[in-house]
Order: C-alpha cells, then structure tokens, then sequence
C-alpha cells in the first residue's frame, strides 16, 4: 500500500510542481516592468507591451477534434525510385501480398508508395538492397520471360520469386544475395500493408477491434543533439553498421 | 554556495543501485542518488495508439537504434540512442549495447526471469577447471535471494535440482497445457528435464526499481536524486587513496558540478560504471578493469507446429504456458564440443504465427497463417559465455558522447564454446519437438550479436586475490575501500541464468556490509 500511495504522491506532486511553476511564470510575466532596470543585465528581447502570451491556457479544455492521420485523405508522393523501378515494386507488392479474404492489398494501402518513401530516408546499405533487388528482379525477368517484372504474369512472377523464398527466424532474416532481397521485401510489403490505415479501416468495417494498440512513448526529455561535428569515429562505426 | 559531504553517493538507479538505496536508508544512512536521464511519468508521456497512426507505421525511423533489437516504433524514445551516447568497436566483432537511462533504468523493462544461480556456477572452475571460482557460494547469498525474491513475488515450482536452486517461491501451481506436457515427456525420456520457469510478479505487473525498492527509500526521508545529471569522473583524495568528489555534468544545461562523498556506490550498469572508473583511472592496480566482459548467447532456438493444435483447435487445454530446461550438460557427463551449458527458454504459443516461418506468399501464405494460428511452440538459448581476459572494454580516446564524455571501445566475440553450445541446444530442442510428434518449421543456429541479452556483466570482477581482481566479496574495491560496485560489473562468471536476482542479491549483501561497516567507522 506503501508503493501504491508513493506512486500517486509523485504523480500529484508532480502536477502540482508543474503547475505552482506555470503560475509563478504567469505571475512573473504580468508583474514584470516594461523595461530592465538600468544596473541590471539585459534579460533577453522584451515584448513590447504587457503581452499576456500564456493567459488562460492553463484553464482551457483539450480540443474536441477528431484528428486524422494523413494517410486516410492523401497520397505519398514518391521521389526515390525511378519509374522502372517503381513499377517493377508495384507488381512485387501486388504479386506478394495481393487483396484477400476482405482486407486491402499492397497496392490499395499504398504501400509502394510508402516504402519509396521509407526506403528513401533509410541507411545506405537498405537503400542499395532495394535498387539492386530491383534492378535484378527486373533483368531476370527480361532474361527468363522477355518481359519487364512489372509485366509478368503470375505464373512467371512465381518462378522469378519463389526460388528465393527462405523461412527464417526473427533477426536471423537470409543473406545470400537474391534471398535477401526478396525476403526483406516480402516482410515489407505485408508489414507496410498490414500496419496500415486501409488495414485499420478494413478490420474496422469487419468488426473487428482496432489492430495494432500499443503504447507509445513520446520523447522523454529531448535528446540532446551536439551543435558541434560529430564524434567522426562513432559516426564511422554507427554508419557502417 | 553548497559544500556539503553526502555520506553516500548513489550512481544509478536501477534494480542495483535501488537496492542499495534501500537497504542503506534504512539502516540510517543518508544517500544522494545520481541517474543520467530523466524521470519518467506514463500518464504525460505515452499513449495507447494504433500502429498505423505512427510515422513510419511500426518501422520505426530508420537509422535509429541499429543496434536495439529490442526496440521498436513505439519504444523507440526510451533507449539511449548511440549517436548521443556512442561506443566504438571492431567492424567485425559488433557489439549490441542495449541502453535505458530513464529514472530506474532498465529495470523499468525487462523479461522478470527470476533465477539463482548455483555452485555451478559460483565454483565453477572446481568443477570443470575452467577460468576462476567466485569468492562466495550459493550458501552465501542464498539468505538474500530469499529476501529479493519475497520483495519481487518471485513465482516458481520447487525441483530440487542442484543446477536449478530452489527459492522462496510464490507457488506456481498452473497445470501444464498438453502441448506442454508432450514437451515435458519428451524430455523424460531424453533426460531432459523440462521445468517450470520462474519470474518476478512485482506488484501490479511492474517488478522494477522505482516501485519496489526507491518507495521504501524515500519514505525513511534519507534519499535525495537528481536526474538528468551525467557522471564523468570521479576524484580520490592523495592524501587518504579514498574516493572523495564525483564530477558530474546537467544533461540539459551541460552545466559541469561537482558532489563530494564520504563513500561513492557505482551501479550506473556493467559498462557504464566500467566506463566511469576507466575515464577516472582508479580502482585499477590489478590492470583487471574492463576486462572478463561476458554475457549469455541469445538468438539460436527453433520453431514448431503442434499438429493437433492447428485450424483452430488450439485451446487453452492444448496450448499455452511456458516452461524451462535449465542447464543440464556438463552436470554429471561431459559434452563433446563445449564446457558450461545453456538453457532453454519454451513457449507455447496462443497467438498468430510469423510468415516467415514458411516459404510462401500471396494467399497460400495466408492459408497457412490461418491454419497455424494459434499453433507454435518455440524454444530459445540462454547459454553460457564463457570469461576471458581478451574480451574486453576501453577508453577509445577518439570518440566523446554529447557531454564530451570518452566513449567506450568493446571488444569482444563468441568463439566456438559458445558456437557449439548454440548448435546443441537448437539440436535438443528439436529432438524433443519431434519425438513429441510436433512440426518443426524453421530453426536457427547462430547467436544474435554479443550484447543483445542485455547481460553484460563482468569488466570488474570480484575475487580474493588484489592482483587478479578488482572488487572482493563485498562488491567493494581491493583499492579504495569506500568504492563498492554493485551491478553487474562485478560478475565472475556469467551462467545461464539471467543475472537480475544475483545482481540485486549481491547488492542488498554489499549494502549491508557497507552500512556496517560505516557503523563501525571502518569505511
């Protein structure tokens, strides 16, 4: 019971300590004269007037607004990939993880669209498996079928694809060239579609409970960033890895 | 202006250095505890969100955290994150240092495996006469595991197996699931024993420092903490040898302040406290500091199908509950290729199975999904690493973190003990999903990288001899008698077990001895 109450006194005290601050700095700003005295040092840019900038803010109601994320009313637009290679991952999303049983495919939850974007603000090393995955699964297609991959029939994306495919356990993904490709892309894709809003909305529409419920946690304190160049050798081993 | 003498200087405040808050205020001693993060509070900062409403829809930014395997979009924020705080180390030998400096430390987030070690363990090179013994036995911190384990609500079933000590135990009295009991049985007559695990309850489903240990602290109102302040060194009095001041920097302001201590307590976490008594160059007339870096092999297991649990006939009859192998190599026999032993982790699983447990996509995949749900049994290492000098930490004196702090080089790597032992286990495990009729679906024989089981101990062993060790018995320093360490630095050798209940163990025993010895004048 001891544990239980310490708990709550820091919560309280905690809110209390905030707001006791809020008000002191209220107070302050209200209380404050216009200008520096003379034989003090300058404070910092002095508003010019008593501008109430934080009156009534401590009392006001959280709004009442249903917010959206961005992905329910817009489109990602997409910059990273060059159109070969963006139809070529257009036909992999739809050939891996097609519409089925009343849920979106890849390509209804945008998910092409996504991982250019994804991939395109990721380390060198995953930016150069995608461009070369499908520079290749593209080439192999043109070799085997005489055909663009993101014109192949299902029955050549399945032999271009499947040979590949490797089961696996969780941070032990394939390696070898080829392999590694196609599984990182399949884990992707059905991550990318299956955490998205078309997915949500979809399980939504069946009844279902909203998938995905987790906490998340916001910065806790702000990191702190060197203004100054990095550790280069840090940086050099984070960047490698 | 301050010119205050706390008695006690406290450096973390995790599962260690909340015990050892603990144990010394109440006993009189006043302690003003140091951590390098912030106070957490859930209610302001998390919130129940849906994955897709995150950023980078469950990914996490890409970049970040290369080395937390653990983390992910939703946690992301309450790891240390390597560009602030960095480390170096070979390009082939990676090292996953997995880092939590929020008030509490990672014991705000672990897996509540909840074990003792043995004389196995503790005397290990009498056994098999490899590397060194501990200075104390299972007899000796047996009367402390029972006290954390009664604080923790450690829940278990008693085996009598001398490699699996018994405990005072909150009675696990769950029936196995069938799934299990196949499981069990295999082992029987494989002569492995199949056990119930054991973990901490905690109370409300928390089982950390900041709920079990700092209340009791703060209520006897000889705690003091800062938060958000980090350690750079700490200073010795010429004149004494004695520990006298620790430098410390506001992680915000990067304001630089100094604390002056009659005794200072590290339990800023193995490598960290490694860190600080390497930047301060104390503590280290054996030469033995940083080095003895040891962990536990994760990563290696096997996934498989109870085949009468699949298409939805996996009920809670059928599936569920978890059970232990703990050790049982080199007990009584001797292994072909590896000395120590592992343990193996088992789950039966009641939820969805990964698409990567099979070569399939687009609608077959999901055909097999469907069918498997539900269905899954896994098995996971904890496997012993062993202690070798060479394995090791140092000052890289050319990388400094944000509060030009210098970073830690590590230097380590699993050899071919650790690699058969790998091998072995997932060979067991296998055998024994296959002679209970279950299919196996993917197995895994290569560790994750030195580091992911956030075990890391060593780097400041204990022992009895001055010039091979760093700290004696008492997690106190051969050197500097009013510098005790008291996390997992202090580790000889590292088991299979997680160390979180000898860590706290060792602890409240060090705590002890040292408010004693304050009340004797003798520190």
């Amino acid at each position: 019971m001891r544990r239980r109450d310490f708990v709550k006194g820091i919560l309280a005290a905690s809110a209390t300590a905030k707001a006791m601050a809020a008000q002191q700095a209220t107070a302050a700003a209200q209380a404050s004269p216009l200008t520096a005295p003379h034989n003090l040092p300058a404070q910092g840019p002095v508003a010019p007037g008593p501008v109430p900038w934080m009156r009534g803010l401590m009392e006001v109601k959280p709004l009442e607004l249903r917010t959206l994320v961005p992905d329910s009313v817009a489109q990602t637009d997409a910059h990273f990939f060059n159109p070969q290679q963006t139809a070529t991952l257009r036909r992999l999303c739809d050939a891996l993880m097609p519409p089925l049983k009343g849920y979106p495919g890849a390509l209804d939850a945008g998910t092409p669209e996504f991982l250019d974007f994804l991939i395109g603000v990721s380390p060198r090393d995953r930016k150069q498996l995608y461009l070369s995955g499908l520079d290749w699964l593209d080439a192999e297609a043109q070799r085997m079928f005489f055909t663009a991959f993101a014109k192949s029939t299902n029955v050549q994306a399945d032999a271009l694809i499947r040979p590949w495919l490797r089961v696996w356990m969780t941070d032990h993904p394939p390696t070898e060239e080829h392999a590694a490709f196609v599984n990182a892309a399949h884990a992707d894709i059905r991550t990318a579609t299956i955490n998205s809003q078309a997915w949500s909305d979809a399980a939504r529409a069946t009844g279902r409970t909203t998938t995905g419920l987790d906490l998340y946690w916001y910065p806790v304190d702000p990191d702190v960033h060197r203004d100054v160049a990095p550790a280069t050798g840090a940086m050099r081993q984070v960047e490698n890895n | 202006m301050a010119d205050e003498t706390v008695d006690v200087l406290i450096i973390g405040s995790g599962h260690s250095g909340g015990m050892a808050a603990k144990i010394l205020t109440e006993k009189g001693i006043s302690c003003l505890m140091l951590n390098a993060g912030p106070v957490a509070d859930v209610h302001k900062d998390t919130e129940v969100k849906p994955v897709s409403a995150l950023p980078f829809r469950g990914f996490k930014q890409p970049g970040i955290l290369p080395h937390v395997f653990q983390s992910n979009e939703f946690n992301a924020n309450t790891w240390v994150d390597e560009k602030e705080v960095p480390y170096t180390y070979d390009a082939d030998k990676p090292y996953n240092w997995v880092r939590v400096r929020l008030f509490g430390g990672r014991s705000l987030f672990w897996s509540r495996q909840s074990f003792r070690l043995s004389d196995y363990e503790f005397k290990g090179k009498s056994h098999d006469g490899y590397g060194d013994d501990w200075p104390i036995s299972l007899s000796d911190v047996a009367p402390y595991y029972s006290r954390v384990e009664e604080i923790f609500r450690v829940t278990g079933r008693a085996y009598g197996l001398p490699q699996y000590p018994d405990g005072d135990f909150v009675p696990d009295n769950s029936p196995w699931s069938s799934s299990m009991q196949r499981y069990v049985a295999a082992g029987v007559k494989m002569g492995v024993p199949v056990c119930k695990a054991r973990s901490s309850l905690g109370v409300d489903g928390l089982a950390s420092s900041v709920n079990l240990l700092l209340p009791d602290a703060i209520a006897t109102g000889r705690l003091r903490a800062i938060p958000n302040v980090v350690v750079r060194e700490l200073s010795v009095d010429k004149n004494t040898g004695l520990v006298n001041e620790a430098h410390f920097i506001d992680r915000l302001s990067r304001r630089e302040m100094s604390v002056k201590a009659r005794v200072v307590v590290l339990a800023a976490g193995t490598l960290e406290s490694t860190r600080l008594l390497l930047n301060s160059k104390i503590a280290n007339s054996s030469g033995v500091v940083g080095h003895f870096l040891i962990d536990q092999i994760y990563g290696a297991g096997m996934v498989c199908a109870v085949p009468d649990a699949r298409d939805g006939k996996g009920t809670l009859e059928v599936m569920g509950g978890g059970a232990l192998i703990p050790r049982f190599r080199n007990i009584d026999s001797k292994a072909k290729d590896f000395i120590r032993g592992y343990a193996l982790n088992i789950y039966s699983n009641t939820g969805p199975v990964a698409p990567h447990y099979f070569a399939s996509y687009g609608e077959e995949l999901q055909d097999k999904l469907d069918s498997y749900h539900g269905s899954a049994l896994s098995a996971g290492i904890m496997g012993e690493v062993l202690a070798r000098y060479e394995n090791q930490v140092s000052i890289d004196k050319t990388v400094v973190d944000a509060w030009d702090i210098p970073a830690l080089r590590i230097e380590t790597k699993y050899t071919d003990n650790e690699f058969n032992m790998a091998r072995d286990a997932v060979d067991v495990a296998a055998a024994l999903a296959e002679d209970a009729g279950f299919e196996v679906l993917v197995k895994n024989y290569d560790p994750n990288p030195p580091g992911y089981s956030i075990h890391e101990l060593g780097t400041c062993r204990m022992g009895d001899d001055a010039k091979t060790s760093v700290l004696n018995k008492w997690n106190q320093s051969h050197d500097i008698k009013n510098l005790f360490v008291v996390d997992g630095a202090a580790f000889t050798s590292a088991g299979w077990q997680n160390p979180t209940m000898t860590i706290l163990a060792l602890a409240m025993r060090s705590a002890e001895y040292l408010a004693e010895q304050m009340r004797m004048g003798n520190v």
